[in-house]
This record gives C-alpha cells, sequence and structure tokens, in this order.
C-alpha cells in the first residue's frame, strides 16, 4: 500500500509546467514531498500546439520533481484545462423492481449511468461525473441512498466533458515520456479541492482559477458542484495586451506585469513612470503607471464579465454564501480581489492552498494551487477506489455482462 | 401677498451674505448672483422643497404649491401658494390631472407673483397623481411666459402604481419637456435601488428625496458659484438638450485621502446614473468638480481622466471647477448629462431654429419669450413624445387639447409649415450624411408625426410608405459603420500577437485574442 500513498499530480499549464509529489498520510493530512517545475512552450491557451516541445518541457518538469523529492515517478493525476471544457447538470432516474424496495449499490450505478445518457457533441468525451444529490421516492438532497427505502431512486450530476482528441493529447503527452496516467482532472476542480474546504463548499463558493491561459471556474453550491466551465483568457493574454499596448518585447511585458503590474486604477499620482531597465540594467523605456494598469485592469475587468456573463445563464451565483476565490497566477496581481467583488457584488479574496504540510514555500503560493489539487484529488479518490474497486469486481464476477 | 414681498426682502438679505462669503475670491462677480426660485408643485414636490429646505439651500427663494392645505401647511417652505381655492376648497385632487389643471389656472396669478422677478425657476413634481401632473405644466408656463428659463425635476411612479398612473406621467412629461428648457427626470423605480432592501419604506421615500434635492441644490450651485473655470446656464443646457431622454444625473462627495476617485465613484453610482456604463452614449456631458481651497490641480486631473474612461471619445465635455471656502476638506463632483429616449445619432439640429418654432404655436398669448439665454432644441423630440400619446389615448389627449390651448391653438398644421424649410437647411449642415435633402419633406403625407421619423427608427414602419424616406436613414447607419470598421482594420494586421497561431478565442463576435484596449478604443499612452 506504501506506493499507494504516494501520489504526483501534473499540471500541463500554459505558462509553466508543475509537478508536485504528496504523500498521503494516515492522518488525513497530505505532506508535499517536493515541487518540479519547468517553463512551458508549445502551449496556448492550456492546450498541447506543439507536441513534441510540450513533451519535452514536461520531460523536465518531471526529472526536476524527482530530483528535488527524490523519489522516482512511475504515476500522475494530469490536469486538462482549455476553453473546450463545458458542463452541465443532468438527473438520472431509475426505478426499483417491485420485489425489492432496497437501494443498492447496482441502483445508484445505474442512476449515474442514466445521467450520463445525454447527447454530447460527438467528439467530446466525459471527463467528471460528479454526484451532486440523489432524490429518493421524491424526497430531496439525500446524500447517501445506500440501504434507503424507496421505489424511485434519482440522482442529480454535474457532468464535465471536452474534447477528446485534446484530452487525449494530453494524455499521450505524458504517456510517451513514459509515465503512467492514473487519472485526467479538469483544472478548476482539482484547484477547489484545496481552495476551498468542505465547510466552504457546503455554503456555496465560487473558485475562479486564473491563469496563465485559460480562467477555469467552478461554482459550488450545498457543497456540490453547480456549475463550472473554462474562458480561453488568461495572464498571457494580459502579456499580450502590455506588450503590444507599450511597444516592448513579450518578457519585458511579463516581467513588467508581474513586477509593476496592478488591476487597480486611479491611485496613481498623475505622470509616475516605471523605468523599464534593459538587459545590461541600465534604465531604459519609462512607462507611465497608469497606462500599464490601465491596459491589465481592462483585460480582468472584461474576463470577468465574460465570466460573469456565463455563471448569470444559471442562477446559482445567487447562492454563493461564502464568497469568491481567486487563485492561479493572475491571482497576485494587486487588486485582483477588489475588481471582482466589483463585478460580482459578492466577497471575493485570493486564496491558495489550505490544511497541507511540507514545502511551505509551494503551497502559499496560488500558481501551485492545481498541482496540489491533483494530489488532494488522488487522495480523495484513492480513500474510495479500494472499495469501489472490490466491490465492482465481485459484483462483475456475479453478474457478467452488465459492466 | 405682502408675504412674498418680505420674503424677497430676505432673500436679498442672503444675497448680501453670500457676498460677504465671496469677497475672497472674486468680488466684482456681486451682479452675477441669478435670481432663483424652487418651486414645489404637488405633494411630492412639496416632500422634495421640504428637503431642500431642510438640507439648506440659500440664494433661491423656496415656494410650496399645493392643493391640499392640510399638506401645504405642514410644508416647511417659506412660500405657500394654494392652488384652486375655489376648484378644490383645499383639497386634493383625488388624482385627478385635468383638476389640478384647473386648480393651477384658477390660482395663476398668485403662482405669477411667487415667480416674479425669477430668472430661472425650478420645478419639482411628482407626476402621475393630480396635482403634480396637472398644475406642473400650468405652473411652468407661467415661468415661461414670465420670461424664466424653467427646468423640471419630475419624479416618475412606481411600476406597481398601476398602468393609469404612469401613463398619467407619461403624458404630464410630455407636456412638460413641450414647456420646459429642460426636464430632470427621475423613475422612482430606479430610485429603489438606492435604499437598502430591508430599510424602512420611509427611508427609501427619503433617500428618494434626497436625491432629488441634490440635485436640485448641486445645480444651483453649479450655477451660483463662482467658479475658476466657471459653468452656467448655458453649459447646464446644452448639456441637457436633446432632452425628451433620459437625464443623467450623478453627484458625489467625499473628503477621504482618495477623494477625487471617491466623489466620483459616488457620482457614478447614483441611481440615475447607472454606475456610468450609460454615459457612453452621451453626446454632451457637464463636469463639475468642485472643492475647498485646499483643492489640488492634481486630484481634477485624476478624477477627469478617470472619467474619460466612462465617456467616449466623441462626447463633448462641459468642465468647470469651482473653489468655495465653505466646502472645506470636502471635493464634490457634479455630472449631467442626457440621453435621446432611442440611441438615434445625435444630430442636434441647431439650437436657435427651433426656439423659433416654439415661440410660433405660443404666439396667441402676447407675451413671447424675451429670454436671453439660448432655448432649448427640444421641440421636435418633444411633439414628437406627445404625439404617440396622444394616438394611444385619444379620449385623454382631447381633454389636453382642450386643457392647453396654447399648444393647441394655432392649427396643427402651424409648426409643421414652420419645421419644414428648417429641417433641410440642417440636413444640409451635415453633408455626407443626408445625400437627399431635398425629397424628404415632400413624401410626407401627413404633417405633425413627420417632425420624427429620421431619429426614431420603431415608428418609422406604420407611417412610411413612401420608399424616398427610406433611404434617409439608411446611408447614416452606413457611414457610421464604414468609420468603425476602419478603425479595426487599422489595427488588425498587429493585434494578435502572441496568439497569431492558435486558435482564436470568439466570444459573441469579439476576437478576444486582440487587446482589450484596442477593442473598447480606450487610448493608452
Amino acid at each position: 500500500m506504501a506506493s499507494n500513498d504516494l501520489m504526483v499530480g501534473l499540471e500541463i499549464g500554459t505558462s509553466k509546467i508543475c509537478v508536485v509529489v504528496g504523500e498521503s498520510r494516515t492522518d488525513g493530512t497530505t505532506k508535499i514531498l517536493g515541487v518540479g517545475q519547468a517553463p512551458s512552450r508549445g502551449v496556448r491557451k492550456g492546450e498541447i500546439v506543439d507536441f513534441e516541445t510540450a513533451m519535452q518541457c514536461v520531460a523536465e518538469a518531471v526529472a526536476d520533481a524527482e530530483q528535488k523529492s527524490d523519489l522516482m515517478i512511475k504515476s500522475v493525476y494530469v490536469g486538462v484545462g482549455g476553453a473546450h471544457i463545458q458542463s452541465f447538470n443532468n438527473r438520472g432516474s431509475v426505478l426499483l423492481p417491485d420485489d425489492r424496495d432496497e437501494i443498492d449499490e447496482q441502483d445508484v450505478e445505474d442512476a449515474k449511468i442514466s445521467a450520463r445518457e445525454v447527447s454530447i457533441p460527438a467528439q467530446n468525451a466525459f471527463l467528471h461525473c460528479i454526484i451532486q444529490h440523489y432524490h429518493v421516492d421524491g424526497q430531496d438532497g439525500v446524500l447517501n441512498p445506500l440501504g434507503m427505502l424507496g421505489q424511485k431512486l434519482e440522482a442529480d450530476y454535474h457532468i464535465i466533458h471536452g474534447v477528446r482528441t485534446r484530452i487525449q493529447n494530453t494524455i499521450r503527452c505524458v504517456k510517451e515520456l513514459p509515465l503512467e496516467v492514473e487519472d485526467v482532472v479538469f483544472t478548476a476542480l482539482a484547484s477547489a479541492q484545496v481552495v476551498l474546504s468542505q465547510q466552504q463548499k457546503n455554503l456555496g463558493a465560487l473558485v475562479i482559477d486564473m491563469g496563465g491561459g485559460t480562467t477555469d471556474y467552478i461554482l459550488y453550491v450545498d457543497g456540490a458542484v453547480k456549475q463550472s466551465g473554462a474562458i480561453g483568457i488568461g495572464g498571457d493574454h494580459i502579456t499580450n495586451d502590455i506588450s503590444m499596448g507599450l511597444r516592448i518585447p513579450m518578457a519585458r511585458a511579463e516581467k513588467l506585469k508581474t513586477d509593476e503590474g496592478s488591476v487597480t486604477l486611479g491611485n496613481c499620482l498623475p505622470g509616475e513612470t516605471v523605468v523599464l531597465k534593459d538587459d545590461s540594467g541600465f534604465a531604459g523605456k519609462e512607462i507611465e503607471r497608469e497606462t500599464l494598469n490601465t491596459i491589465i485592469h481592462l483585460r480582468v475587468r472584461e474576463t470577468f464579465e465574460l465570466l460573469k456573463k456565463q455563471l448569470d445563464e444559471e442562477n446559482f451565483i445567487n447562492y454563493i454564501g461564502e464568497g469568491i476565490f481567486i487563485t492561479g497566477g493572475c491571482s497576485l496581481l494587486p487588486g485582483i480581489d477588489h475588481l471582482a467583488e466589483d463585478i460580482f457584488e459578492i466577497p471575493a479574496r485570493v486564496a491558495h492552498a489550505q490544511t497541507m504540510s511540507g514545502l511551505t514555500s509551494a503551497f502559499q503560493n496560488p500558481q501551485f494551487a492545481t498541482a496540489i489539487g491533483l494530489i488532494k484529488y488522488a487522495q480523495a479518490v484513492q480513500v474510495e477506489r479500494p472499495q469501489r474497486r472490490g466491490l465492482s469486481r465481485l459484483i462483475s464476477k456475479f453478474l457478467p455482462g452488465i459492466r | 401677498m405682502t408675504r412674498f414681498l418680505s420674503l424677497r426682502a430676505t432673500g436679498k438679505e442672503g444675497n448680501k451674505m453670500i457676498q460677504l462669503n465671496r469677497n475672497y475670491t472674486l468680488p466684482e462677480r456681486e451682479e452675477d448672483i441669478i435670481p432663483i426660485k424652487v418651486i414645489g408643485v404637488g405633494g411630492a414636490g412639496s416632500n422634495v422643497l421640504d428637503r431642500v429646505v431642510l438640507d439648506g439651500m440659500d440664494k433661491s427663494d423656496l415656494i410650496a404649491a399645493n392643493t391640499d392645505v392640510q399638506s401645504l401647511a405642514s410644508s416647511v417652505a417659506s412660500a405657500k401658494v394654494q392652488l384652486g381655492r375655489s376648484i378644490t376648497r383645499g383639497l386634493g385632487t383625488g388624482g385627478d390631472p385635468e383638476l389640478g389643471f384647473a386648480a393651477a389656472e384658477e390660482s395663476a396669478n398668485e403662482v405669477r407673483e411667487a415667480l416674479s422677478d425669477a430668472r430661472l425657476v425650478f420645478i419639482c413634481a411628482g407626476l402621475g397623481g393630480g396635482t403634480g401632473s396637472g398644475a406642473a405644466p400650468m405652473v411652468a408656463q407661467i415661468a415661461r411666459e414670465m420670461g424664466a428659463l424653467v427646468i423640471a425635476f419630475a419624479t416618475l411612479p412606481f411600476t406597481f402604481e398601476g398602468k393609469r398612473r404612469s401613463s398619467q406621467a407619461q403624458e404630464a412629461l410630455a407636456r412638460l419637456q413641450g414647456i420646459t428648457d429642460a426636464v430632470v427626470c427621475f423613475e422612482n423605480d430606479r430610485m429603489g435601488d438606492l435604499a437598502a432592501p430591508k430599510a424602512g419604506i420611509h427611508q427609501a421615500f427619503a433617500l428618494a428625496d434626497m436625491t432629488v434635492s441634490q440635485s436640485v441644490r448641486s445645480i444651483v450651485n453649479l450655477i451660483q458659484r463662482p467658479g475658476i473655470m466657471r459653468v452656467g446656464f448655458d453649459d447646464l443646457l446644452a448639456a441637457l438638450r436633446g432632452g425628451g431622454g433620459r437625464c443623467l444625473f450623478g453627484y458625489g462627495e467625499s473628503d477621504t485621502d482618495n477623494r477625487a476617485h471617491e466623489a466620483l465613484d459616488q457620482a457614478l453610482r447614483n441611481p440615475l446614473m447607472d454606475r456610468g456604463r450609460m454615459l457612453e452614449q452621451a453626446t454632451r456631458v457637464l463636469v463639475q468638480v468642485s472643492g475647498g481651497p485646499a483643492m489640488t490641480l492634481s486630484e481634477v486631473e485624476i478624477l477627469m481622466r478617470e472619467l474619460n474612461r466612462h465617456i467616449s471619445d466623441e462626447t463633448q465635455l462641459l468642465f468647470g471647477t469651482a473653489v468655495d471656502g465653505r466646502m472645506g476638506n470636502r471635493l464634490s463632483v457634479t455630472l449631467i448629462s442626457s440621453l435621446r429616449r432611442e440611441d438615434a445619432p445625435a444630430a442636434t439640429p441647431p439650437v436657435r431654429r427651433p426656439m423659433e418654432t416654439h415661440v410660433a404655436p405660443a404666439a396667441p398669448q402676447p407675451p413671447a419669450e424675451p429670454s436671453p439665454q439660448p432655448l432649448l432644441a427640444i421641440l421636435p423630440e418633444q411633439s414628437a413624445a406627445l404625439e404617440p400619446a396622444a394616438q394611444e389615448n385619444p379620449a385623454v389627449s382631447a381633454k389636453t387639447k382642450e386643457l392647453l390651448p396654447l399648444e393647441e391653438n394655432s392649427p396643427e398644421a402651424a409648426p409643421v409649415q414652420q419645421n419644414e424649410p428648417e429641417q433641410a437647411p440642417a440636413a444640409q449642415a451635415a453633408p455626407e450624411i443626408e445625400p437627399t435633402p431635398a425629397p424628404e419633406p415632400v413624401a410626407r403625407p401627413e404633417p405633425v408625426a413627420r417632425i420624427i421619423p429620421p431619429k426614431k427608427k420603431p415608428p418609422l414602419a406604420p407611417d412610411y410608405t413612401g420608399p424616398k424616406v427610406l433611404p434617409h436613414p439608411q446611408p447614416e447607419k452606413g457611414s457610421r459603420e464604414k468609420v468603425a470598421r476602419q478603425e479595426t482594420l487599422q489595427f488588425e494586421p498587429v493585434t494578435r500577437g502572441r496568439f497569431e497561431k492558435s486558435e482564436p478565442t470568439i466570444v459573441e463576435g469579439q476576437d478576444l485574442d486582440v487587446p482589450t484596449f484596442l477593442r473598447k478604443n480606450v487610448r493608452v499612452k
């Protein structure tokens, strides 16, 4: 079982690739043993566009993590993102046979299968099928229907799906290294695992993971995922905007963004400038601070407004009790929480991973939220899995052909 | 009568005090004080007036006018006029605008006396009821006849008050728009957002009154306050010109460290401002920044730059700033603008011409406006607003015609004959927009409604049959689109930068890979 306790999360991001090695402890906490990262190339907007280069970068990052943690990495949980990821809610239902009224494992499984019986675009594949609530004979909010008596079992599922080939690309990129892929996880779902506590999920919260290439979001109400998705805008766009607006190279723009950028407007003195140093450290171009902030502000504002529009399609945002949690690289921009508050009219804060021990520097950085979240997700899945596997194996033994 | 005389005397006393206050700045400006009177008509109007009194406003006389004696008695205004002494016998009008109108007609002389000497008259009225809807237009009429400029602050009823009330209010509003120089219109439905949902109804109404009062006071201050860069009457009227649409008004005040930012923020948060979103469509925006002697240039600069983000490049800014010792540490911003009812392209007709048309129907009443200020160019829209209303509700409008002899005395065709020759030169003034100026008036089969169509799109379809007219708005639209396209074209070759080779993110027809500031046309640097 010892190997089972070791978990590795791999996030192929647009700006960098993160590998986090963690260990699940018997007391339920997770310890981070090492973090490896490498700048990412060949990835745009969360999707691989140059396979060879991306693979090289992943190899680098994995090697880095192996070195730091002094462990061999065999299998990983991979995060997938990208604007192609979509989601919806669906309800599945099963009627129990007349001679039986106790709900068993198989009925629950059948309800899940019936919930998945919806048409998604032909090129898409299911990524996650997350249970929200069960209803037994119309009784709402049942968390675990196993062993309950009833005639009709319904299950609400949140279904996340994406374009099959793009998900496969990510998997292939890892498999060719060669590493085994334990599971693929939607990045926002992974981030939410570390950013939110169970209580916050119950109260209702929105996690916005604003990374390099995409802005992923996931919304929890009553402890269940109600809405999730991704927008193909991220920190890269901000950098690109700066680079074009101020006519400076991308690398400079990126540095300017992380060092000096802010989304807050109107708190600079008129004419306040930032001096852009050139390679040799000499003072170069002078840039007006307000201009820089304006460019950043407009982009972030637009992204949030777009997000709000998507969220407004369904009404769940009004049931958020805990607030908005912003994570991912862009959350490091000063003032982004206030801007989010301004737009969504809900309290917002920048969040990083909680309830972890080990390398503190790693999990205090919101850039690692997803990778650490992958570990947390793995931990949660592994707790469930052995039992479920055992049972379903038993079932399939006894009832061949059903599964 | 004697009461008013004594009142005017005290008013002058007040003026002297102000001279003293202003002495340190511009003593030579003393004759500039414009005699202003604020009159609250009806119950809601008196409430607003009370609020103005309580908030304290010098430099102007406050008059309450109502049919209901009880409510009049409880008003704290210094001067009071009872309307319709014999018609209503001190009771209200029971929501009947005709009665309100008749009452005002009966007491016309008293009103005239109360308003005498004023060069600027503000009318506060809640439309929808009897006195407000009926009497306010009459009061405005009287004020106009006396040569004063008239600005009305009208409150429209809540939707839940019923359709009848709101149609009465709309009708009254249209009439007010016809008579006054400008109407600042407050929609109660919007004011609902002011108060927290749990606030008591009393508080909610008080807040609404306060908003109206605040705008009255700030406009008075705007005009009266000596300015380094002064905004006057003309600017105010220019900002409100093209009325008939929504009035945008915002006022903010702050005394914190970041006061410039906060004051503007507050002004934009005014329910009439819609968070500044509407400002983008305004053609003219009046901004006045005032503060104590400690106000710095950089503060004004920060504020204006921030404001510039909310308005489009074509917007004409009427900017003014004033230093007032009594402001102390505070800094205040006043934003005034108006939107056309439809988002039609704002080809405002020249100022003076419509005034002539306005005078024409008013001719039977001898005292025509001798006012030196340019009058508002709202007539075309105003009659536009009036006409559809009349079509909807023929019974009411017939009564309106009886009651409003002034408006309808001259035959209906009269204003049109006046207008037609005007329309053509106006069109010629904007050459590329209007290629066919001549055939347009010919195509009008029926006179009155014809004034509007070029500006209003929806009513165009049912009335228009002639194919000659349709090309008129078309080229206008086309030329606008062309301009917009050209701008994006300029940037096209370089815009996507790093995302050149990736799949574009397109949402609602916009390529989001193109920098936001380019798409939003925000000038950087």
